[in-house]
């Protein structure tokens, strides 16, 4: 493999010199050349340096304090989301827990919501007036109904509720461990923790490398649990960000912040990659079987695991039922927490749905959404195995390049894409993008390489390489290998990158709203006009409203792509548990961009 | 194999095709959009506006095609519709804009991106609220601090803004922004700061006015995300916060509240939502027709009623809700020097976010 090291070797096959080629237009065109427009209109007004921004930045206390909050925050959760998202994978895919099934769907609500809704969800439980502190103040007389507030409580909801990652893809790549090998050490005698620790964990490296650095990004991004159980103490910097994004005399300090975070997610990345690098991380057997469930013998800890289990579905259950349950609550009872069952109608629903606009913003989002998916992981397949293949120079600097969309805010990314094609531009053949309907597919692709990237490449480490030396030396071609080798290992997680992105993209609203074509206005800019403004009653209550419907679209798209892709491995292999496909409805985590851990970002505007 | 490179170049490519062709399928299926064009928008005028939520936008687009105009409302907060303007004012898409206050615009026109026009109503207006070229007042709100009178005698409520941080009694009690990004929380700190104004303080601000920036944020209890302030006022959390006339009925049959509003002895900040032609417009005469239309006596009157506005249109005042009309007329308007408030209000924010608040 030592000659796919070198820049000489890579160049010599032409299809890669196409790829290279569309690839080098595209990052020159839609990552660098808007963003470095935009930049230099921040950081250069007149034309000339200052370091203003610095110096405003660096001397402010609460810029400094949150900043200082903003990266805790990543690194807490770059530990606890993994503790917590491998454990629950190992219980609903690895050991033999009763009520697996059950479990998994509890785990999986992460799927299809998040945002300032999933905090106001645990608020309604634990905050000052919630069902679970009131319960515990009538036991414990004296306790402080605040407790869950601060840094804790902000850790406590974003690490329960980003592990949608490790549930899609770290259990994707357990599935994948081959048990001859877990066989194999239990016969030399391991004990369950033992192989647990050094067969399992092992072989997931690769995909919690790629989640570790996802749930970093989230933290850095931290915006809505923040503002609503942050309290005084714990506040985060994305907030200072969206304000200072909004206003042109500040835009340099937005600017500043938003490249400080950045660095910091690139050195993280670049730690990853170099821990990961040289690592094998699949098994070498010759003929692979099935990963069959574990069970747990000392039956100390077997009760243990069950309880924890049991008491994190709970957790990761109860925000979505009072959450379903209070879309039907008029608006002041949710926000004064008056709930009664007289009190639940339709009234919401009825008025969501009757606007003028219907349900097309709805379809508009779906195609657009659908689109940019598609299209993100289809055009990434290829780069992320030639990247994965090819480790020399050349292919870390694009890779890095691909990563740019994770440093701005898409405010600013959409306001770059608007100054650098207003006019016609050679880079896109002389054409003017603004006003058309391709502007906003081209910002919904370009914010989505990043995480796609990442998780496909992932998904190429976990492939045992045997496979491909085998099809080469029996004379198959680069491009057979990559269609009928690889592909089928990597689809399933591209499957779920590609509902993942969907997803997310759904109601958009930063990117949309500066590159919306008017005539043709997706879903985000009609929350955004229902939920905005005053917090009112009907727009606290729309907010809900909308949670739910997205809980539905995003369910139903999890399904169609989960459930049809879980029951064609079943016909092939029968004797294997059908992956994916129990759950029924799961679907739609926000993989989380910085900035992005909102599912109704919109409605969060900082009053 | 061909087929597959085929594929993946495709994948990567297929925004450059769609770029290139212009009229690529619009990726919405149902009729209304068919008609349209990628690169304009047919005979539709495109309308920027914040003001567009609690079902004006639908009302408005209603009445207009009644009236033989074909519009499209595109919704935006009040910041991101002024980014937008000016971001696009190479290439305009929007044809008018409405809704944002004088500040908003003002900051549009100095960019270039807005054209003078005239409107028909212009005489029923008070030009003073606009700046009698380009943007034209609409729709008058106040920017007010109201208390919970259940709780709160009239003589023992705060007579200023300045009493929230002065006086113990309303210490805690008052709740204070956690951002600067709103208007409404702009058009407060206008009212606080324009009353000290020094030239030769930091920002045209004396000392004196940074400290009560800073006594202000010390003392307030920080506004809760997704929790309104009347939801607060009802629970007992806080008694009294900023709040804009136009939601005061309403959210005080929400939420079973009874609020009074101060009214400072020297007056008031005004926000005047207004009305504008974009620079570039391929529609103009369209655009001005609308403009006429709009702010004409009649669909004010029609508008205020609806949406208990206060209308600035002499002609529509007569017609709009009297208990509205009424409070207005027994308002002070504090003397703001627009100007200079203008001109400083982007260092303020970052200042006030940076330095004071906590």
């Amino acid at each position: 493999m030592s000659g796919n090291n070198t820049v000489r070797s890579m160049a010599s096959s032409p299809l890669v010199l196409v790829v290279g080629a569309v690839l080098t237009w595209f990052i020159a065109a839609f990552l660098v050349w808007p963003n470095v427009n935009i930049l230099m209109a921040t950081f250069f007004p007149d034309g000339s340096f200052s370091g203003r921004a610095a110096e405003k930045l660096f001397s402010s206390q609460r810029a400094m304090k949150a900043l200082g909050n903003s990266f805790l925050l990543a690194v807490a959760l770059s530990i606890t989301v993994n503790l917590v998202g491998v454990f629950i994978v190992l219980v609903t895919h690895y050991f033999r827990i009763r009520g697996s099934r059950i479990l998994f769907l509890g785990y999986a609500s992460t799927f299809i919501y998040g945002g300032i809704v999933l905090a106001a969800g645990y608020k309604f439980i634990y905050g000052e007036k919630g069902i679970v502190t009131s319960l515990l103040v009538r036991l414990v007389p004296g306790m402080d109904a605040g407790w869950f507030s601060g840094f804790f409580a902000v850790l406590v909801v974003m690490t329960f509720a980003t592990t949608t990652n490790h549930m899609l893809f770290v259990a994707n790549a357990l599935k994948g461990i081959d048990y001859q090998t877990i066989e194999a050490a239990r016969n030399l005698g391991a004990s369950p923790w033992t192989v647990l620790r050094r067969i399992v964990l092992p072989m997931l490296k690769p995909t919690l490398f790629a989640v570790t650095i996802l749930s970093f990004l989230t933290g850095l991004g931290a915006l809505s649990a923040p503002q609503v159980l942050g309290g005084r103490d714990f506040q985060t910097i994305t907030p200072m960000i969206l304000t200072f994004t909004n206003s042109p005399t500040s835009r340099d300090l937005a600017a500043l912040l938003a490249v400080i975070l950045g660095v910091a997610t690139m050195l993280m990345l670049a730690v990853m990659s170099r821990v990961e690098k040289g690592g094998t991380y699949f098994s070498v057997s010759k003929v692979s079987s099935e990963l069959q469930k574990q069970d747990i013998t000392n039956p100390v800890a077997n009760v243990a695991v069950h309880a924890v289990a049991y008491l994190f579905f709970a957790v990761y259950t109860l925000p979505v039922v009072l959450i379903v349950f209070y879309s039907f609550a008029d608006g002041a009872a949710i926000q004064t927490g008056q709930l009664s069952l007289a009190n639940l109608t339709l009234d919401n629903y009825v008025r969501v749905l009757t606007q003028q606009s219907g349900l097309r913003p709805f379809i508009v989002s779906v195609v657009y959404s659908a689109l940019a998916a598609v299209i993100a992981v289809g055009g990434l397949l290829f780069v992320a195995r030639l990247l994965h293949k090819h480790k020399n120079w050349v292919a870390s600097a694009f890779e890095y390049l691909l990563h740019i969309p994770w440093i701005l805010p898409s405010a600013l990314l959409a306001l770059g894409l608007i100054v650098s094609y207003d006019h016609p531009s050679p880079l896109v053949g002389g054409a003017v993008l603004t006003g058309t309907l391709v502007i906003l597919l081209i910002a919904f692709v370009t914010v989505k390489i990043p995480f796609t990237l990442r998780m496909l490449k992932a998904s190429f480490a976990s492939v045992n390489s045997s496979f491909e030396e085998a099809a080469a030396i029996m004379g198959a071609k680069t491009l057979y290998v990559f269609r009928r080798i690889l592909l089928p290992l990597v689809l399933p997680a591209a499957a779920a990158i590609t509902a993942l992105n969907f997803n997310s993209l759904l109601d958009d609203y930063d990117t949309a709203i500066f590159l919306a074509h008017p005539l043709v206005q997706p879903l985000g800019l009609v929350i955004k006009a229902n939920t905005d403004g005053a917090e009112g009653t009907e727009g606290i209550a729309n907010t809900f409203v909308y949670t739910v419907l997205l809980m539905v679209i995003t369910g139903v798209t999890m399904y169609l792509v989960y459930g049809r892709a879980g029951r064609r491995r079943t016909r092939k292999r029968k004797p294997a548990p059908p992956p994916l496909s129990q759950l029924p409805g799961p679907a739609l985590p926000r993989d989380q961009a910085p900035g992005e851990d909102d599912a109704t970002r919109p409605a969060t505007a900082v009053r | 194999m061909r087929k597959l490179k085929t594929l993946v170049a495709a994948a990567v490519a297929a925004t450059l095709l769609a770029g290139c062709g212009g009229a690529s399928t619009p990726p919405a299926s149902t009729g209304e959009a068919s008609g349209a064009t990628a690169g304009g928008s047919g005979d539709t005028l495109v309308v920027y506006t914040n003001s567009n939520g609690e079902g004006r936008g639908d009302w408005l687009a209603a009445k207009a095609a009644e009236a033989g105009f074909k519009i499209e409302i595109v919704g935006a907060g009040g910041a991101d519709a002024t980014n937008k303007l000016i971001a696009e004012k190479n290439n305009p898409i929007a044809d008018v804009a409405f809704g944002l206050n004088n500040m908003y615009f003002s900051q549009i026109k100095k960019e270039g991106a807005l054209e003078a026009y005239h409107p028909a109503w212009a005489g029923d207006v008070d030009k003073g609220l606009g700046d009698g070229e380009t943007y034209w007042p609409l729709v008058k709100q106040a920017i007010l601090l109201g208390y919970n009178s259940d709780k709160i005698a009239k003589d023992a409520a705060p007579k200023d803004w300045t009493d929230l941080w002065t006086k113990d009694e309303f210490k805690s009690r008052y709740e204070r922004v956690t951002g600067m990004g709103t208007a409404t929380a702009q058009l407060v700190f206008a009212g606080i700061l324009s009353r000290y104004r020094d030239n030769s303080g930091d920002l045209g601000i004396s000392d004196d006015g940074w400290k009560q920036v800073q006594q202000y944020f010390k003392n307030g209890s920080p506004a809760v995300a997704k929790t309104d302030l009347f939801a607060r006022i009802a629970s007992g959390d806080v008694d009294m916060g900023q709040m804009p006339s136009s939601i005061i009925a309403d959210r005080e049959k929400s939420f079973k509240v009874n609020v009074d509003t101060v009214m400072p002895s020297v007056g008031v900040p005004l926000a005047v939502e207004q009305i504008a032609l974009v620079k570039g417009t391929k529609k103009k005469e369209q655009a001005q027709k609308f403009i006429d239309w709009f702010g004409s006596a009649e669909v004010q009157a029609e508008f205020a009623q609806k949406f208990n506005s206060m209308p600035v249109n002499k002609g529509a005042q007569a017609k709009a809700n009297p208990g509205v009309v009424d409070f207005f007329a027994g308002l002070k308007q504090q003397d703001i020097d627009w100007d200079f408030v203008q001109k400083n209000m982007g260092a303020w924010v970052e200042k006030i976010e940076l330095e004071y608040m906590t």
